[in-house]
């Protein structure tokens, strides 16, 4: 079937963040055929024959009314999983080659992950950081959560460069209970560095996803002419020429975003990598589809 | 090497401005952001030096174009030495036939010189001859063929006119232009000093013409007739006087006799001594003319060269007095005896007045009259506008008095404007108006001394829609208008003729007002001067006369007008030298007589230097630009590079367009391929 996927530039063109992910995940969920086996929430798996000593809260009820046996029902995951989006916002999230910043489709990454998880009446909660932490939503599945978080993923705002450590060190005090944790960043650091400080979180029993954002310039760049490059970040500058970038830089990021994959992988780590000039929804459905096949 | 326009180099300064664009500008490069530098290499080569490497021939292509178009400006040019008669040129020949030729042989001799001027032109050289009178008579158009050039010599006769050295420098110049070659003009003449033009500049040669004068006789002593005064209409045989003038040019003192002819009959014979180089006078009493046109004769007994001026033609009109009809109510008898007296005051008693009722005056034949004068009248009988008017139209004239009675008419009869109002100062305390604005150049205004001291009480307002003011008040009110219709005129005074309305007839601009007028006026149409000089005009017809045929019999009596000049023509040239009889398209007949100008009679001839210096202004032309002063400098030539350069600068142009579209193809190709991988 087709699929009329969301131009990035159209969704910044919504002002409502709210609205933006409730078109985006609706938008490809209906695509889906609404299956009951995605999502992040807890998920019905099969029923077991009663044993002593089982929690007879499991007990399915209903079904003891009907066949007088007890069985339990059993779920993928643990019930009330609680979904936290740690969304990158340093200076070099700013950039952005055709119209949408890293940070502004990270927003929409976030909205529509938030968006999602609500719908499954799981617990969602955000984090805003650069080389500190700059907001904290705690997850909750508490009505009105999705508005809090979604004012927070609005009012992020760029700060200044990008260092995994403190921040993480720091999130590790909040989450001390599993679930599902999203980092959305453009990862300019050491692959080694992120994963290693990224790492400990898995400890706690969480799931981590990484949203790798890149812009298409970032991955290709085009220069007619020799140019001054200054890094947004540390402000930098270096005389960059044609040349360069269209052959070793290109090696370069290639074996960089390879490196950050092969480390997440063996981390257990899902890693998943987002041109910020595809569609948002067309970049969710393929990822989904991805986990789906892991589960 | 010079430049005629050198204070253009200063735009060399401009030079400045690619400097700046590829020297300087391209150090500021704006910096690109980028999230990261972290997959990024310092690099040992700047590329910023391949840059200006690469821009170096653009910069030498537009530093060129600057420094071109400064040049350019600046107009250089370079002075070549071209040998005497190298190349293409044009000979021509100019030969004085005026009046002062006719002295001895001299056109002959001139002739002469000229046919020898053209055996020594080269075959092939192109020449043109040309005849110098008042005015350049073209006789060839530039031709190669010598012998209808001879013949153009051969044919050249002589005339009555003045011969104009400023109008030959003009018809060089002029002829320079047209045919691009070097011009040498051999003038064959007698060099008379008052053909030179007032102004030195006239002369001014083109600086490829070159003058190589042939002097033709030598000066001598002449003795001339040069000027007769005498009325141009005789009323009374026994008070006429006729003055002429005797003259000497580089003369010595001398007796003539001087002889006074009339239709070819001797009537007085003086004799008067001419001092050296000088003038007499002689006078004349007494004109026995018969009635109608007569052929008058001043001459003298003179053996010298130039016998053409030794007499001096001259044409007079013996008449009766005119008659002027005097329009008066008799309410005001004052103004018709002042009017009378003035009238009568005139010396040669040219007319006659008579003093009419308006009904009486409406029943009288008009054309009978020079002139009707109407006197403030308060209405005027039927028909008699209407009488007046094809009066008018017919060539007769009407002088108008406004006073109190005239004020109550809404419009001035005949001239056909609109009275607004009466103007009155008070006799008491001196308020009156006086003259402001007076047409001094206009013949009634102008022996009346702009009316001085003369006061007025009261003048009546006149809107001049389609006359011409010659004098206002200080109010501003019209005092004097003129107004002409068909062939006639019409004077207005806007006050009266009598001492009520204004002083006027007790001062002495009052006889000259009133002649004048009546001379104006009882004319006729524009007075023709006893006689002319060669080349002058005289009128055939004002500006609104048409259908009526004007007539001019030459001194030979053949019709000198074409069927269409006699339709047409406004005015007729006198070329030569006797007795014109004109009838006007007004009908009006008269004779003219018509002299050489007296000019011509002196035989003095341009001094050396004045020629020398005419010979070089060609000369000096070419001398301006290179500041040069050898003595060959009319064989150099300035030779302007600026078609070189103008060359050079549209191949600069070129090529630079065709480098910077290299420069600019990569960035226009990468956007197409952009374009097509979208």
């Amino acid at each position: 079937m087709l699929q009329r996927f969301l131009d990035p530039t159209v969704l910044a063109g919504i002002s409502g963040l709210d609205l933006v992910a409730k078109t985006v995940v609706d938008g490809f969920i209906a695509g889906l055929h609404r299956s009951p086996d995605f999502g992040f929430s807890q998920e019905f798996a099969e029923y077991r024959a009663y044993n002593p000593g089982d929690d007879l809260r499991h007990v399915d009820w209903n079904v003891y009314a009907r066949t007088e046996r007890a069985y339990l029902k059993r779920y993928r995951g643990e019930t009330n999983s609680q979904l936290t989006i740690l969304l990158d916002a340093s200076r070099s999230m700013k950039f952005g080659s055709h119209g949408v910043e890293k940070l502004e489709y990270a927003r929409f990454l976030a909205a529509s992950l938030a968006y999602m998880a609500s719908t499954q009446r799981d617990a969602a909660g955000l984090i805003v950081f650069d080389d500190e932490v700059r907001n904290y939503i705690l997850p909750s599945s508490r009505q009105g959560q999705l508005m809090r978080v979604m004012h927070a993923i609005e009012n992020a705002q760029i700060g200044t460069r990008t260092n995994y450590a403190h921040p993480f060190h720091t999130l590790q005090e909040f989450l001390r209970r599993r679930g599902i944790v999203v980092l959305i960043s453009d990862f300019w650091e050491n692959p080694e560095t992120v994963i290693k400080t990224v790492e400990p979180l898995r400890y706690h029993g969480c799931e981590l996803i990484l949203f790798h954002l890149l812009d298409p310039e970032e991955i290709h760049p085009k220069l007619r002419h020799p140019v001054l490059m200054e890094d947004l970040e540390t402000g930098e500058a270096m005389e960059v020429s044609p040349d360069y970038t269209s052959h070793e830089y290109r090696q370069k990021i290639e074996s960089h975003i390879e490196n950050l994959k092969t480390r997440s992988r063996a981390a257990g780590i899902d890693y998943f990598l987002i041109d910020t000039s595809r569609p948002l929804d067309e970049a969710l459905r393929e990822y989904l589809a991805i986990r789906k096949g892991k589960m | 090497m010079g430049f005629l326009s050198p204070w253009f180099l200063a735009g060399l300064a401009a030079v400045g401005l690619p400097l700046w664009i590829h020297l300087l500008k391209k150090h500021k490069t704006d910096p690109r952001f980028f999230p990261s530098l972290m997959l990024f290499e310092k690099r040992e080569t700047s590329s910023v030096k391949h840059r200006r490497l690469d821009h170096i021939l653009l910069f030498i292509l537009r530093t060129a174009m600057i420094v071109l178009l400064a040049l350019l400006f600046a107009n250089p040019f370079i002075n070549r030495t071209v040998a005497p008669g190298q190349g293409n040129h044009m000979t021509l020949v100019a030969v004085d036939n005026s009046f002062s030729m006719r002295a001895g042989n001299k056109l002959q001799q001139a002739k002469d010189e000229a046919q020898s001027v053209l055996n020594g032109v080269k075959p092939g050289t192109k020449v043109q001859v040309i005849a110098l009178g008042s005015q350049v008579q073209t006789l060839t158009q530039p031709t190669s063929d010598l012998s209808e050039a001879r013949a153009a010599v051969n044919s050249i006769q002589p005339s009555d006119g003045r011969s104009s050295y400023g109008e030959l420098a003009r018809y060089t110049r002029t002829l320079a232009e047209s045919v691009k070659t070097p011009i040498e003009m051999d003038l064959v003449s007698d060099l008379q000093k008052t053909s030179m033009p007032p102004g030195f500049a006239d002369l001014r040669l083109d600086q490829s013409t070159t003058l190589v004068t042939h002097q033709i006789g030598q000066p001598s002593a002449n003795y001339t007739v040069e000027n007769v005064v005498a009325p141009r209409r005789v009323y009374d045989p026994k008070h006429v006087r006729l003055q002429a003038v005797i003259a000497g040019f580089d003369a010595p003192g001398a007796k003539k006799t001087v002889t006074l002819l009339l239709n070819g009959k001797s009537l007085q014979t003086k004799t008067v001594d001419v001092p050296e180089n000088g003038r007499a006078q002689v006078e004349f009493l007494g004109l026995d003319a018969p009635y109608g046109f007569s052929r008058g004769e001043v001459k003298i007994d003179s053996s010298d060269a130039l016998a053409a001026d030794d007499h001096f033609l001259f044409a007079v009109e013996r008449t009766d007095p005119r008659k002027v009809l005097f329009v008066d109510d008799g309410r005001k008898p004052l103004g018709q005896l002042y009017f009378r007296v003035a009238l009568d005051a005139s010396p040669d008693a040219a007319f006659s007045m008579e003093a009419n009722h308006p009904e009486q005056a409406a029943g009288q034949q008009l054309s009978h009259f020079a002139m009707v004068v109407l006197n403030d009248l308060g209405s005027m009988p039927p028909g008699f506008e209407d009488s007046l008017k094809k009066y008018v139209s017919g060539g007769g004239s009407v002088l108008i008095a406004l006073g109190p009675a005239s004020a109550a008419m809404p419009r001035v009869p005949v001239l056909d404007e609109s009275i607004q109002a009466s103007s009155y100062a008070g006799r008491e305390g001196e308020r009156f108006f006086t003259v402001s604005e007076i047409d001094t150049g206009h013949p009634v205004m102008r022996s009346v001394e702009r009316f001085d001291g003369v006061k007025f009480y009261q003048a009546i307002k006149v809107t001049p829609a389609k006359s011409k003011v010659l004098a206002r008040l200080n109010d501003g009110t019209p005092l004097v208008l003129e107004r002409q219709i068909g062939e006639g005129k019409v004077l207005v005074f806007a006050s009266t003729f009598d001492k009520l309305a204004n002083d006027l007839p007790l001062h002495a601009a009052w006889v000259p007002f009133v002649q004048q007028s009546a001379a104006y006026l009882g004319g006729g149409g524009p007075e023709q001067p006893v006689n002319l000089a060669v080349d002058s005009y005289v009128e055939l017809r004002s500006g609104d006369a048409k259908g009526s045929a004007a007539e001019v019999l030459g001194p030979d009596g053949k019709r000198l007008l074409t069927l269409e000049e006699a339709a047409n023509a406004k005015n007729f040239a006198v070329r030569s030298e006797g007795f014109f009889e004109l009838k006007a398209a007004s009908g009006r007949q008269s004779l003219i007589a018509a002299h050489a100008d007296r000019r011509e009679s002196d035989l003095a001839v341009i001094p050396k230097e004045t020629l020398d210096l005419w010979k070089a202004t060609g000369e000096s032309d070419q001398n301006a630009g290179g500041g040069q002063g050898s003595g060959d400098q009319s064989d150099r030539k300035p030779w302007g590079l600026w078609p070189i350069l103008l060359l050079l600068l549209l191949l600069v142009a070129l090529a630079e367009s065709v480098v910077a579209n290299g420069y600019l193809r990569p960035q226009v190709e990468e956007e197409k391929t952009k374009r097509k991988a979208a």
